[in-house]
């Protein structure tokens, strides 16, 4: 790796969250595929990604958009061949740009040869490699994640006539992690992938491996035990690759993930993602130091990962309920926009397609502590189609112009495996990748420069945060730290102007230059610094001593 | 701070970080050390629990207190609801203050209330004062509800009184104002209110009454409303406890407040209820006539006797007040025996009505007249006493009912006693 | 015999038409001096009255009672009483004046020792009428103090501060003119410490609250218990 070669690349990353399917179909059967995304490798070095998560692309029958998954060790052939990825890795080292792939450590497709064995006799050898039960009162009061659709977590097995245990849909068994044997399979099977060269597994469903009676069976230390050997072992055969994990926990139990820096690199930071939102609603700056406040330190090596959209529904169960029913009324009033205990939209028409908005939300995504995932489309202001079931609205073809079906395939209209939006407001028409890289001011170029920006500076990735708290509570602003290195940043969360004086007496002498254009502003002295601030306008300066 | 601005510019200063906002409660304090923390708390978590998804602001108006009342206010603060994570309300609470230095004129910092609200923008605004000592969370709301929920730009509050508790008010002010004004607003002393933006911009756009305001901020600010063709209403806020028995002198400070207020009021409104015949009732939202089972130990004799030394000694003073008939009336009521003295309606009505008259033609200085008065008031109440001993809520309420009957039939009295030369 | 009788009449004669003669323009002096103080006091007293009647000294007298102590005195209002006086001590003073214009000798000493005393005699007039008001007002302070608070025999309260008042002003209204010096002197000694009796009087209704919240916390709480049963809370 020429780019960032050092062991804590993650830190710095710029990550792109994507979906071999939903990105460039190179073959034309209407499917993207992994061809299609090393076409387009230019396209995200350009826009200054360093890496790139693909969603998981194993064999599966697609029933939770692949994280059924019915093969580890093989890519699905709608998306291509195991070399093809092989191709697309290389491609992307080549240009510096590193691939997080998925790793579903909980549970398997029902279809995986596994499951399959191990429901075909009580007796199998492989029947303790899953959760199963005589009754389905074990482990009563864990609660149920997908409200919508299931009623248990136990399912009943007609052939083997006993329950299995799942956390998620039915037709995913959870794995047991009590049989060592199981663990020593998907070491295997981490290992197999290690070695094609990937850069890190998310891991996903985290804090589930583990039951035990009369716990929520969740986050349970047996569970840690379980991390931390998976590190201990990718550490000592495979150092510089990293852990993400997806534990949608209150920030408290997540930190518990990152263990002595002993079990995930990163995390996700579920609970500051909703409050993002609410915050800009609310044009108050409350939610988010609040909960950036009970966030917990987190050990030197480790780093959130914070988003603002991604391929699930904007998850609302890390609020409280006065939260929740606020993000309803303001962001989802038709209820066909919400879905489990979440929001089925993505940023542009949740933001009304306000690029002010738009900006404002990267800014925050851009400036917080904490590793950046941007979701494909997300970077043009993709809309979204409601109307399409369960979270495909979120997943439709990526536009790369305003020509046949977007740019995206040659197929039929027809054959896509997905309508494209068509709205006149978000279609692809309206919106593509082609027509934005024609203008300077478009929101692609917008977010080249405020990824440059990012970039320009370690602060963002690995240095400490301290809140100003200026009187005015629509303003929410920071000061970014990492050494010497000091970035002041001031946003103003509401639709109207606003004069904010903020308390730099601890940087008296500093001359504040804004990071966008190197523009100087005046020295910082004694008194309260006064900024007059547009509506959701928000200033990155960097503060010098000179 | 010069006479004409209201507002100084630190508090401009908060007012302007705070923005627009949804909902305003003011708290006027002055040495309520031992109050203010409660109900500040009271207030906060109403906002949490109630309004959370509103843009509130508290505002505390301090007359110069001794006893750190203004830096409690600033420093209490609710406790997060259970089982939330500590995240408790979507919004920053705004608590802001400022300070009058003239003592404890209320009207004076109802004026910074209504001032502020008006730059704040504020939609229901309410006032919650300290001293009542039961501010709950809920009180809070049904003063903001009304107004907030329904569009009334009044709230008066309701609560349940011990029997013996607010006899002025029942006896005097609230069938006064009823009969005067001819609305039927029941509780307009307690320094507890709602009101609409609306109405806060209609009251500080009212020139003159300042001296109205000084002295019955309540009975101005309802009486800008129904003069406005304003909605007014009532609001049960719950019981309130007793107010403590107090000296001789508590009652005569607390009785010359309360009737200066309302004479001032009569003087600066006088095309508004001179013309005005009938009475209507103002909707009350929950019970209007509650009474507390307890009632606090008086000593009745004390009151009797104090009635019927006032009768006599100021017989000169209460000559140059009333018409010789109602003193006669008066003078002959004083002797009779405990069990059968009764006060009669007409009687306290003629008397307070050309105590209305002379305090409006300052036959001799104001305040004299009211202190005269006192004496009076000690009889009406020990008659009140001496019947209502037992009775239930419905014969208190029926009792008191009469009572604004008379006030009405009357009032044409009253018309001439305020508009006769001598 | 009958001469000098005649001469002397003669004399005496010519003396008389001699000093009417001198007397007789002096006289029309004095005439018109005293029509001319009359226009001039009528003038004064009406700018008098007008001055009054701006300040509102009416309403002020009513309030006090001063009006009331008037009128059973069979005094018109305060106003009219007062410009009346103007208006008799310009006209006297004009009219002594005239007398004075009339040239003998011996009157023109005592009507000039009157004109120094004139300015006194007003102020001690004005301190009188100020007394006058300040003792109604107090006194009636006290009476209506007294019966509210509970106290025995109010009137007696509010007739010593009347009393106390009223000597106050009459010797200060003495010492004015300069009358009976010594006996102000002494009179003020006495007057002087009932003045602090009343002060004691007027502190001690003023401060009954301190004092009182000052025994409570030296008699605990069983006599604060029996303070607080007295009445009920009027709001």
């Amino acid at each position: 790796m020429a780019e960032n070669s050092d062991a804590q690349w993650y830190k710095d990353a710029i990550i792109y969250q994507l979906h071999v399917r939903t990105f460039h179909d190179s073959s034309g059967d209407g499917i993207g595929d992994f061809p299609g995304v090393t076409q387009k490798l230019d396209y995200l070095k350009d826009l200054g990604v360093n890496a790139i998560w693909l969603l998981p692309f194993f064999p599966s029958p697609l029933r939770d958009d692949g994280y059924d998954i019915a093969d580890y060790t093989s890519v699905h052939p709608n998306y291509g061949t195991l070399a093809d990825f092989q191709a697309l890795l290389a491609a992307a080292h080549e240009r510096g740009i590193r691939i997080i792939i998925e790793m579903v450590l909980n549970h398997t497709s029902d279809q995986h040869p596994w499951f399959q064995e191990a429901r075909s006799s009580r007796d199998n050898p492989k029947r303790d490699w899953y959760v199963w039960s005589d009754s389905d009162l074990r482990y009563r009061g864990v609660r149920i994640i997908f409200l919508d659709t299931e009623i248990s977590n136990w399912a009943w097995d007609p052939i083997s006539k006993s329950y299995y245990w799942h956390r998620f849909f039915s037709h995913q068994p959870d794995l047991n992690y009590d049989n060592p044997a199981v663990l020593e399979a998907m070491w295997g099977i981490m290992k197999f992938w290690l070695s094609t060269g990937v850069d890190g597994f998310r891991l996903d469903a985290a804090p589930y491996l583990i039951e035990r009676e009369g716990t929520s069976c969740e986050n349970l230390p047996e569970t840690h035990a379980i991390i931390r050997e998976l590190r201990n072992r990718l550490d000592r055969e495979y150092p510089g690759r990293m852990l993400l994990a997806e534990a949608n926990q209150w920030p408290a139990d997540v930190s518990a993930y990152f263990g002595q820096s002993d079990e995930f690199h990163m995390a996700f930071h579920f609970p500051l993602m909703p409050r993002m939102f609410m915050a800009v609603r609310l044009e108050d700056r409350k939610p988010i130091i609040e909960i950036l406040e009970q966030t917990p330190q987190i050990p030197e090596s480790c780093q959130w990962c914070i988003f603002l959209r991604n391929h699930d529904e904007l998850t609302l169960e890390m609020v409280t309920d006065v939260e929740r029913d606020y993000m309803y009324d303001e962001y989802a009033k038709d209820k066909t926009m919400r879905l489990n205990l979440g929001i089925r939209r993505r940023l542009a028409p949740m933001m009304e397609n306000d690029r002010r908005r738009i900006e404002l939300l990267n800014c925050l995504l851009m400036s917080m502590p904490g590793t950046p995932i941007i979701y494909y489309g997300d970077e043009i202001g993709m809309g979204d189609n409601v109307y399409l079931g369960d979270r495909n609205g979120v997943r439709t073809p990526m536009q790369w112009s305003g020509g046949w079906n977007a740019g995206f395939s040659i197929a039929d209209p027809e054959r896509l495996y997905s309508p494209l939006i068509s709205n006149p407001l978000y279609g692809y028409q309206a919106i593509n990748v082609e027509s934005q890289k024609r203008s300077q001011h478009s929101l692609l170029s917008w977010m080249k420069r405020i990824i440059q920006v990012r970039k320009s500076s370690r602060v963002f990735g690995r240095g400490s945060i301290e809140f100003l708290r200026p009187s005015n509570h629509r303003v929410l602003a920071y000061i970014r730290q990492l050494g010497e290195e000091k970035i002041l940043i001031v946003n103003n969360l509401s639709n109207s102007a606003q004069a904010v004086e903020l308390d730099l007496r601890n940087h008296k002498g500093s001359i504040p230059i804004e990071m966008w254009s190197r523009n100087l502003f005046p020295r910082v002295g004694e008194l309260p610094y006064l900024l007059t601030m547009g509506p959701y306008e928000s200033f990155w300066f960097r503060l010098r001593r000179i | 701070m010069p006479e004409d601005v209201l507002l100084d510019d630190d508090f401009l200063r908060q007012l302007m970080n705070v923005g627009e906002v949804d909902i305003l409660v003011g708290v006027p304090s002055h040495n309520n050390a031992k109050t203010i923390a409660r109900t500040m708390e009271a207030i906060e978590s109403s906002f949490q629990r109630n309004f959370w998804r509103e843009r509130g602001v508290i505002v505390n108006v301090d007359a110069g207190s001794r006893d750190g009342t203004a830096q409690l206010a600033m420093e209490a603060h609710a406790a997060p609801r259970d089982g939330e994570r500590g995240l408790n309300s979507l919004r920053t609470v705004h608590r802001i203050a400022t300070h009058h230095g003239n003592g404890a004129f209320p009207g004076a910092a109802f004026r910074t209330i209504m001032a502020a609200a008006d730059l704040a923008r504020a939609k229901a605004c309410a006032i919650i004062s300290p001293d009542s000592g039961n501010v709950t969370s809920e009180s809070v709301a049904n003063l903001l509800h009304p107004i907030h929920r329904d569009g009334f730009d009044f709230v008066a509050p309701l609560y349940r009184r011990s029997r013996f508790d607010g006899l002025l008010a029942r006896n005097v002010l609230y069938p006064f104002y009823r009969a005067a004004f001819g609305y039927g607003i029941r509780e307009l002393h307690s320094g507890e209110f709602g009101f609409s933006g609306r109405l806060a911009a209609v009251c500080l756009a009212e020139d003159g009454g300042r001296d109205a305001l000084r002295a019955w901020p309540e009975g101005w600010i309802a009486t800008s409303a129904v003069s406005s063709q304003m909605r007014c209403c009532q609001a049960f806020l719950g019981a309130r406890p007793p107010a403590p028995a107090v000296s001789g002198t508590d009652v005569v400070a607390a009785i010359r407040g309360a009737i200066d207020g309302l004479f001032c009021l009569l003087e600066s409104r006088q095309s508004l209820w001179m013309p005005r015949t009938t009475a209507e009732p103002v909707q009350a939202l929950g019970p209007d006539h509650d009474i507390a089972p307890d009632s606090p130990r008086i000593n009745r004799k004390r009151i009797l006797d104090m009635f019927r030394s006032g009768v006599s000694e100021l017989r000169p003073v209460l000559q140059s007040i009333l018409a010789p008939q109602t003193l006669a009336e008066i003078e002959r009521l004083a002797p009779e025996a405990d069990p059968q003295f009764r006060f009669p309606d007409e009687v306290w009505v003629k008397s307070l009505y050309e105590l209305a008259g002379s305090y409006h033609r300052s036959v001799i200085s104001r305040d004299h007249m009211i202190q005269a008065f006192v004496p009076l008031y000690r009889g009406r109440i020990y008659s009140f006493l001496l019947r209502h001993q037992e009775s239930s809520a419905e014969e208190i309420e029926a009792d008191s009912e009469s009572l604004c009957l008379a006030f009405e039939r009357l009032k044409p009295y009253l018309l001439d006693r305020w508009t006769a030369k001598s | 015999m009958k001469d000098m009788i005649v001469q002397g009449l003669a004399q005496s004669y010519q003396q008389v038409v001699r000093t009417f003669a001198e007397l007789l323009p002096r006289l029309a002096v004095m005439v018109i001096i005293i029509i001319i103080g009359f226009v001039i006091a009528l003038l004064l007293k009406r700018i008098f009255r007008w001055i009054l009647s701006l300040t509102k000294l009416d309403r002020l007298s009513e309030q006090s009672g001063a009006s009331h102590a008037l009128r059973s005195a069979a005094l018109p209002s305060t106003t009219e009483f007062l410009s009346r006086v103007l208006f008799w001590i310009v006209w006297v003073g004009f009219i002594l004046l005239g007398i004075s214009a009339l040239g003998i000798a011996q009157w023109q000493e005592q009507i000039s020792h009157i004109f120094q005393l004139l300015p006194q005699i007003l102020i001690a007039i004005l301190i009188l009428f100020v007394g006058l008001l300040a003792a109604n007002f107090f006194s009636r302070a006290v009476l209506l103090a007294s019966v509210n608070a509970g106290f025995r025999s109010p009137r007696l309260w509010s007739a010593c501060v009347r009393f106390v008042i009223w000597i106050l002003a009459i010797s200060m209204a003495l010492e004015q003119i300069g009358l009976a010096r010594r006996t102000v002197t002494t009179a003020f000694s006495i007057v002087f410490g009932a003045l602090m009796l009343a002060l004691a009087i007027a502190f001690g209704l003023g401060g009954k609250e301190l004092a009182r919240q000052t025994l409570e916390r030296y008699l605990g709480d069983k006599r604060r218990e029996r303070e607080k049963e007295e009445e009920p809370s009027p709001l």
